[in-house]
């Protein structure tokens, strides 16, 4: 550990930045986010880094071993759909497969919901006579003229962007490679080519086709992007490496997003649970949850043996399914700028949410609607001085009117009550998000601790833990800019998967060790680029397996195939895996499972570089903290005329405070309810014991 | 027999008498008022009914985590709801609409049927048509939870229920859909209700009888993935009973389903009093009878809202029979989709639809009846019979919740050449048709909203499964309905046989399509043919079913899947948006002179297209000019073409 590793979350309003200086130690610094570019933001954020540790930028970089930034530009463009002009080769009779969505629509209960946005429309949807049998077969060849005649079709169209998904081209991909040749040959100006099997070489079509077509659709903006973030950065005097954040956890570089750029897509919260994930480690507990609650959403993640869940296959972001893997966050529009109405006489809280423009009425930015954050500064919550580091003062008066006007609205007596009744609800509404993450995994809240984040996940935390029967809360020092945190120590990830589907007991091993050979061979060159020693490198191999007809895989860990497994007759490797696979099924009390024999659905690997940590910190104890002031508090169901209030940002090992109780760091606050004890531990983390 | 509390008074014997001539009115209207469970705010009962909400969502998931079939856990066909302790509908999550609607006339009985025998720890089953269920294949499994009172007796507060579709139950033919069966008992094995645990304890013996008269090896690893499912739902439901107390919680039940009234009433209330008549009709039963016929009259009054169906097909002959519980689930899923989408669905809405329906009609069978085609048809044409009756009260909200599958298509062989084993493909694959425009959105995607749910089969697994092609399944040209907002396109099915493969097939929606709404015209009809690519003289229109066809190697199935009515007068689509739909090829140069009057000069190939808005004037002026007087556009209340 030589020099400086900055971390750079782009949040909606503000890009966070986490450098870690030589000695271990951290520091926080914000910047608002800039829209149009945002590198220049990114480069703001680095600044004042470089002006807390009394330095400029460019010295700053020069001593800075690597850059580390989660960018949500492929989300943004999805968001405002500013993507790239695509088109779409298929497979004869498959042109309309990214419409029917395997017949998936987001509201049943709605008609009037319009379809999404299209990314490529039906007349860039061109179909090519071709056709590979389910064993990987050409059962016609593909038809070359029409791949010309089609390709200059899209070019007169104005398509700079193509994307390529022929049947089964995960088992046989010649004809896409056959069709990159020819569209080169065509459009050599062509600014992107997305080949299906390149992206993801796994069956279904849809999941194979969407996936492609973000890939396309975003490629060319996130390419540029970030062309433009590494020629600001060289401009600046740095010269190292810059690594990017993905959705599946872990970073990469950008020569390796070139190809898959769609991988960068939802990676904005994952930063959040992977930092989770290590002080869950740190602060010595099990399985956790983690909750990042900030101005617009509510971000669940649940984190077993250290790590966040990752799915694949059905995840999906802004209408489109991504099938790539993904850290598994669910997400609900519940945060401080959520806003508390009367509908027909009933008190509700969001979904629709006035973000931090105009804001919650506290903010005095022309928001005149109360929001969460205002019932939170009502109640107690907050401080109406010093909010966001003391350069915000939030209007109580106004906040306490907007809530009396609803309260007259839904017939409850007073502000005050409208506030108690809004925090009730919002809380639910995170408990029960909660609770449908963990239905998914199959975990019970109440063997597991939360971890809270973002500027008002401590704020509810005790609450929500005591509603879910969780016994300990940690408050990480650097929650506000826990995202930041999590790229600063993200691993290097490669999660590649081969679909090939046979019953198990016909599987031929021969090819899947092959398979496992050319796996291993991608993921080293992907890793290469970073230079990760051998000895930093870890393989995981999974066997995809389902019993016949299930449509989604279970991976389940294995040894890596190879050709010792070939001779074993009884399958060996795939065996164990398939006996891993009843195992599992048989303990979710399916004594039944064995009745069928389950299907090869392809091989799995994660790659994984693992990136130096630094030596966790510890902090010198100090006596404990005495309050520096009171305040009118509600929590736990009462209401405290006096609550004591704490500078968090003074408290050091040793502090222990049993609330009632109001902790104030400068990015965000802690509320203990009656009983409720916390304690800072050597580290400086807060862990509360929940009442 | 007006309430629970007369019902449960009856001995088993009279109830199974009452249950089978039961006036259906009296049923649907189902007229418990809320009893004195106290008084609640409105924010605890909003707290309550959204974790009701997410046990159900628990409820589903468990099912999809731990079934092993993929009719479950591949295509979420898993209904999950919360009951209370009268059986009332009191939340339900992900799912069907159609068939979370349908869960609770199971429960009644059994709370009728069981009265004081029904304990903690009991676990229920039920799939019989004639005791409040659907089909066959769809089994309600479902718990009641239990609060222990402070004398030592225990108090009935909730009822958890799953019901899932299963691939297979007994009977003449295997996969659940005879078509042909003469009555319910050669459909297969009726369990009007069983208890598989009781006190806690699975009961062997019923196990044993179910597995016993099941063809599939997964269905009792299934069942039992259901009864985990119920039992988790206990827990919860137990743990928020244990938080707030169970006359909070009954409380919270009665107030979100009279929150659920309120806001329902209030949108009737606001509709022109008046009857509105419909017909709607299935093309032909699977037998070949003719014209099966739905008729609707819905009557608003003030906040009064009545349903009848008098006047529906009575022939005793016909093999089409909707049972009571579809009918019903299928009828406030209609409507349900014609409101405001965020009122919460529970018994509010039962209790607001007074609904009748004859018995002996095709939408309320005597006992005995076969079912399982009569789910699918005539039991979705009352989502277009209702449709078309709100068409002319609140058009501007009308969309039919209905699809046309006929039955599922099954094909099978004795030998996959890949492997030397038989196989059996039920035909789950995606396709898309019957998608109507409503006002402001043009039809869009694969199936209807209420289908949303059901995620179906992929092209690239199945061909790994089965030995066959698919060779397509594109949008076809023109085949949805014109209007101001277009229906959605049906689609081209065509799956070629790589080994010699029989196959049974059902088609409806030929001739009666798919409706329009508000003057949009109807979608185009359904067609399949069989043995296509085979000699021209063997070729087979399935018409309207067919069992056992034979393909032989390299033949194809080509099924034209029908299109969705559109919404409103074709001739005021914006000509722009013709256009775009014409580049697009959802419609032809031809189809936009034809169907919207709009001129649009040179082809998609040469990518020259234009429009001609003075020649488009001139056209829509001649075809409004042609139409007989009084009438807009070709969509017919019929629904006949």
């Amino acid at each position: 550990m030589s020099g400086y590793r900055i971390g750079i979350d782009v949040g909606g309003t503000f890009t966070d930045v986490v450098a870690r200086r030589p000695d271990g130690t951290l520091v926080l610094e914000k910047a608002p986010t800039t829209p149009d570019d945002q590198s220049r933001g990114v480069l703001d954020a680095i600044t004042r880094v470089a002006e807390a540790e009394g330095t400029d930028l460019a010295a700053l970089l020069a001593v800075t071993d690597a850059i580390v930034h989660g960018t949500t530009t492929g989300d943004n463009t999805m968001i405002q759909m500013t993507g790239a002009s695509v088109g779409l080769l298929v497979t004869e009779g498959f042109r309309d497969e990214i419409e029917f969505r395997r017949c998936y629509k987001e509201s049943i209960w709605d008609p009037t919901l319009p379809a999404p946005e299209p990314i490529a429309k039906r007349r860039v949807r061109l179909e090519i006579a071709e056709r590979m049998s389910a064993e990987g077969e050409i059962v016609d060849p593909l038809d070359e003229t029409a791949v010309r005649h089609a390709v200059q079709r899209l070019q007169r169209f104005g398509v700079t962007s193509i994307a390529v998904v022929y049947l089964h081209a995960y088992l046989n991909p010649v004809h896409e490679l056959r069709t990159r040749e020819i569209i080169i040959e065509e459009y050599p100006q062509v600014a992107s080519i997305s080949l299906s099997h390149e992206v993801f070489p796994k069956p279904p079509e849809f999941e194979r086709t969407s996936t492609t077509l973000v890939n396309a659709y975003v490629g060319p903006p996130i390419s540029r992007y970030l062309d433009r973030l590494e020629a600001a950065l060289h401009g600046a005097g740095y010269s190292n490496e810059l690594l990017i954040a993905t959705s599946a956890g872990g970073v990469t570089t950008p020569i390796a997003l070139q190809s898959k750029a769609v991988a960068t897509i939802g990676s904005g919260p994952t930063g959040g649970a992977m930092a989770a994930a290590r002080a869950a480690t740190a602060a010595r507990l099990g399985d956790v949850v983690s909750v990042d609650m900030g101005g617009t959403s509510y971000d669940v993640c649940l984190i077993r043996d250290g790590r966040p869940a990752v799915t694949t296959d059905w995840n999906w972001r802004h209408r489109y399914c991504i099938a790539l893997p993904m850290v598994d966050i669910h997400s609900i529009g519940a945060g401080g700028g959520s806003v508390v109405q009367a509908a027909s006489g009933m008190l509700e809280v969001g979904p629709r949410s006035a973000g931090s423009q105009p804001g919650p009425i506290c903010y005095r930015r022309g928001g005149h609607e109360p929001c969460v954050t205002d019932v939170d500064l009502v109640l107690g919550r907050l401080t109406p001085q010093g909010f966001y580091g003391g350069r915000m003062t939030l209007d109580l008066d106004g906040a306490r009117d907007g809530l009396a006007k609803v309260a007259a609205d839904s017939g409850l007596p007073s502000a005050d009550d409208a506030a108690v009744g809004a925090a009730a609800i919002v809380d639910a509404h995170m408990t029960d998000a909660v609770r449908r993450v963990l239905s998914l995994a199959g975990a019970d809240p109440r063997d597991l601790d939360l971890v809270a984040f973002g500027g008002m996940g401590a704020v509810h935390a005790t609450a929500q833990a005591a509603a879910l029967g969780m016994r300990r809360v940690l408050v990480p020092r650097a929650a506000p800019a826990f995202s930041a945190l999590g790229l600063l120590t993200a691993d290097h990830v490669v999660d590649l998967t081969q679909g090939y589907i046979v019953p198990w007991q016909q599987a031929d091993i021969a090819r899947i060790a092959a398979m496992a050979d050319t796996l291993e061979t991608r993921a080293r060159t992907e890793l290469a680029i970073s230079q990760i020693p051998e000895e930093r490198l870890r393989f995981e191999w999974f066997c995809n397996l389902v019993y016949p007809g299930q449509t989604f895989d279970v991976a389940i860990p294995c040894e890596r195939p190879s050709d010792e497994s070939r001779g074993a007759s009884d399958g060996g490797v795939l065996a164990a895996a398939v006996a891993e696979f009843h195992r599992r099924y048989e303990q979710a009390r399916l004594i039944e499972a064995r009745a069928q024999e389950p299907v090869f659905r392809g091989l799995r690997l994660v790659a994984t570089g693992l990136v130096d940590q630094a030596e966790t910190v510890t902090l010198t104890s100090a006596a404990a903290p005495e309050p520096v002031g009171t305040r009118r508090l509600y929590a736990g169901d009462e209401w405290f005329a006096e609550a004591p209030v704490y500078d968090g940002e003074t408290w050091r090992p040793g502090s222990d405070v049993t609330g009632p109780a109001i902790v104030q760091f400068r990015f965000t606050t802690l509320v203990l309810r009656p009983g409720d004890r916390a304690r800072v531990l050597p580290h400086g983390d807060v862990i509360v014991d929940v009442a | 027999m007006s309430s629970a509390e007369s019902r449960t008074k009856l001995s088993p014997e009279e109830v199974v008498t009452v249950a089978l001539t039961l006036d259906p009115t009296t049923v649907a209207s189902f007229a418990v008022q809320p009893g004195a469970s106290g008084a609640i705010d409105q924010i605890t009962a909003e707290v309550i009914r959204s974790a009701m909400e997410t046990v159900c969502f628990e409820m589903a998931t468990f099912v999809s985590r731990t079934a092993t079939t993929p009719i479950l856990n591949q295509s979420n066909e898993r209904n999950a709801t919360v009951h209370d302790w009268r059986g009332r509908l009191a939340a339900l999550s992900v799912g069907i609409p159609q068939f979370m609607l349908s869960a609770t006339l199971p429960i009644d009985f059994a709370i009728e049927f069981l009265g004081e025998e029904l304990y903690p720890g009991d676990v229920l089953v039920a799939n019989d048509p004639y005791h409040g269920g659907g089909h066959l294949p769809d089994f309600n499994v479902f718990a009641p939870v239990f609060h222990p009172r402070a004398d030592g007796t225990d108090e009935l507060v909730l009822i958890a229920s799953i019901q899932c579709h299963h691939g297979d139950t007994g009977g003449a033919m295997a996969g659940g859909y005879n078509v042909f069966a003469k009555d319910i008992w050669s459909e297969g094995t009726r369990y009007p209700l069983l208890k598989i645990f009781e006190r806690g304890k699975e009961r062997r013996d019923v196990v044993l009888t179910m597995r016993a008269n099941n063809r599939i090896g997964g269905f009792v690893g299934d069942l039992r993935a259901q009864v985990g499912a119920a039992q988790l739902g206990v827990e919860r439901l137990g743990q928020v009973i244990e938080r707030y107390g169970p006359e909070t919680v009954k409380a919270a039940c009665d107030h979100v389903i009279e929150d659920t009234k309120r806001r329902f009433r209030s949108e009737i209330a606001a509709w022109p009093d008046g009857t509105y008549e419909a017909d709607a009709y299935v093309d032909a039963d699977p037998m070949g009878n003719t014209d099966i016929h739905v008729h609707v009259a819905v009557t608003v009054e003030g906040e009064r809202l009545i349903v009848d169906f008098d006047g529906s097909d009575t022939r005793p002959h016909i093999q089409a029979w909707s049972t009571f519980g579809n009918t019903r689930g299928q009828v406030v899923a209609q409507i349900a989709s014609l409101v405001d989408p965020n009122i919460a669905k529970n018994q509010g809405f039962f209790e607001c639809i007074e609904l009748a329906v004859p018995l002996g009609c095709c939408l309320n069978p005597v006992e005995g009846k076969p079912v399982s085609a009569g789910t699918h048809h005539p039991g979705v044409e009352v989502c277009d019979a209702i449709a078309l009756a709100f068409a002319q009260l609140i058009p501007e909200r009308v969309c039919p919740q209905s699809y046309k599958y006929g039955a599922p298509r099954q094909m099978w062989g004795d030998v996959d050449p890949r492997t030397g084993r038989p196989f059996f493909d039920h035909g789950g694959e995606v396709n898309a048709g019957w998608v109507n425009g409503v006002k402001g959105v043009d039809g869009w995607g694969a199936l209807v909203a209420s289908n949303g749910n059901l995620i179906k089969a992929s092209a690239e697994i199945n061909e790994t499964i089965f030995p066959h092609f698919l060779r397509g399944r594109n949008y076809i040209t023109d085949s949805g309905g014109a209007g101001q907002w277009r229906g959605g396109c049906g689609s081209l099915f065509m799956k070629e046989a790589r080994t010699p493969t029989y196959i049974s097939q059902y088609v409806v929606n030929q001739y009666r399509t798919h409706p329009g709404i508000a003057g949009g015209a109807n979608g185009a009809p359904d067609t399949c043919y069989l043995k296509v690519g085979g000699p021209a003289e063997a070729v087979v229109r399935v018409d309207p079913s067919v069992t056992g066809v034979l393909l032989e190697t390299g033949e194809r199935l080509v099924y034209h899947f029908g299109g969705g009515g559109g919404w409103g007068d074709a001739l005021l689509r914006d000509p722009s948006a013709v256009l775009e739909d014409v580049w697009d090829e959802y419609v032809s140069v031809e189809g936009a002179r034809r169907d919207y009057g709009v001129v649009v000069t040179g082809t998609v190939a040469d990518m020259d297209l234009a429009l001609d808005l003075p020649a488009t004037e001139v056209m829509r002026a001649e075809l409004r000019a042609a139409r007989p007087s009084g009438t807009s556009s070709g969509g017919s209340l019929s629904g006949a073409s």
